[in-house]
């Protein structure tokens, strides 16, 4: 019995104590969905890539994870099913593209971000596709603006207005009890 | 009708006048402090620099500060950071540039350092490094900056050297403000121009600079 708990034991702590190994690089299985998502469509005799961004994002993201190949299977099988979709909708870009289209483009990138336990969701102008993880929310792929809004931080600019109204309101309130001290003052003369 | 003029003469004087009067003296007087704010947190930020830094729990960070000086470091070693994590520091000596740098540049990468765009890569990748910070704080200082200067970044697998080669006042839209497929190791930071306005700028002022010196990052492909 105690040889048993102490193969246990051995087993547990080699288990904790294991030197931490980090999903670093690329594989070939993320290399080959990478490699899918520069093929473009050809949508009526135009090319229509994906833009770079997304696919660096997606790069960098496959530098923490370890794709297994029926992973890559499957995202790809669905890649080449969005590629074979948009050129089928006989638009020659992607802005052409009606709601409906989209929406359906959308669930293609959903179906594929399920298969790493992602969740992708458009913006509510239906152009800002973000993708995040299930758990935790953090955030994939965003295609929002590559260049972002870097003025006064938000909180501080709202600091100054709150006490910029703040201050406007505390004088507004003294200008009316002043005039209603004095209203009452010319009618108790009068 | 007496009583009523004189009240709607008190309403002039007391309400409305005070009102006009107020308004302006609060948006000349925040024209005059925001630039003098500006520079007593830029000023808060340097005394600071020298302290400990002190990290938040709002954010995880994986950066340990390294003394590598190898030309190469195997991907094996490196901790590819996820976004929001705090993955190394930011430094521009004498520019008042001393920050932490993310990956990512959404709200808590901005409110706490500066980000990577997550769009572009880290240090010792070979490519393109877009980073993001606020023009009131951390990025405040590049308003300094000058061709030649040095900018440090630290991180967990290397230490990193990039020269300033040049600065520029685009428009935010501007395509030709970064070149994310570019396929040598560039750096390319950029804050809200002008730097002391309140409030969102459609002008970005961005540093341009290229590698002098860090490890390389090997063995990214199988």
């Amino acid at each position: 019995m105690k040889r048993i708990m102490a193969i246990a034991l051995a087993i547990i702590v080699a288990c904790f104590s294991s030197v931490a190994v980090f999903a670093a690089g690329i594989n070939s299985s993320e290399a080959s969905v990478l490699s899918n998502m520069r093929t473009p469509a050809n949508m009526k005799g135009n090319s229509v890539y994906v833009p770079s961004s997304y696919i660096n994002q997606a790069e960098s993201y496959f530098n923490t994870i370890e794709m297994t190949s029926a992973q890559s299977s499957k995202i790809n099988s669905i890649i080449n099913q969005g590629r074979s979709f948009l050129q089928n909708t006989g638009k020659s870009s992607i802005s052409e593209l009606s709601d409906a289209e989209r929406k359906t483009l959308l669930n293609y990138a959903s179906a594929a971000a399920a298969v790493l336990n992602l969740s992708a969701a458009a913006g509510s102008d239906g152009k800002n596709i973000k993708i995040v993880s299930k758990t935790g929310g953090t955030v994939i792929n965003n295609s929002s603006n590559v260049i972002k809004p870097t003025g006064a931080e938000e909180h501080f600019t709202v600091y100054v207005m709150i006490l910029a109204i703040a201050a406007v309101f505390f004088v507004c309130s003294a200008g009316i009890i002043l005039t209603r001290k004095k209203s009452y003052s010319y009618e108790e003369k009068e | 009708m007496k009583k009523k003029n004189k009240i709607h003469k008190n309403v002039k004087k007391f309400l409305i006048v005070p009102v006009i009067m107020s308004a302006a003296i609060c948006l000349i007087s925040a024209a005059i402090a925001f630039p003098l704010l500006s520079d007593a947190a830029a000023l808060s930020n340097l005394l600071l620099s020298d302290k400990q830094v002190d990290y938040s729990k709002s954010f995880e960070n994986i950066f340990v500060p390294t003394t590598n000086d190898e030309d190469t470091v195997d991907a094996s070693d490196v901790e590819f950071p996820s976004v929001d994590k705090q993955f190394g520091e930011l430094k521009i000596k004498n520019r008042n540039v001393n920050t932490k740098l993310f990956f990512g540049d959404g709200s808590i990468p901005l409110q706490n350092g500066v980000g990577v765009y997550a769009g572009s890569f880290i240090p010792g990748y070979g490519k393109t490094i877009l980073v993001a910070g606020h023009n009131n704080t951390f990025f405040n200082g590049l308003k300094n900056v000058k061709n030649g200067d040095i900018i440090s970044i630290a991180t967990s697998y290397g230490n990193y050297k990039y020269k300033i080669r040049d600065t520029k006042i685009l428009n935010a839209d501007s395509k030709k403000a970064y070149d994310l497929n570019k396929k040598e190791e560039n750096l390319i930071l950029y804050t809200c121009y002008p730097f002391d306005t309140l409030g969102l700028t459609e002008k970005r002022f961005f540093v341009y600079a290229d590698k002098i010196s860090g490890p390389k990052i090997v063995g990214l492909y199988e």
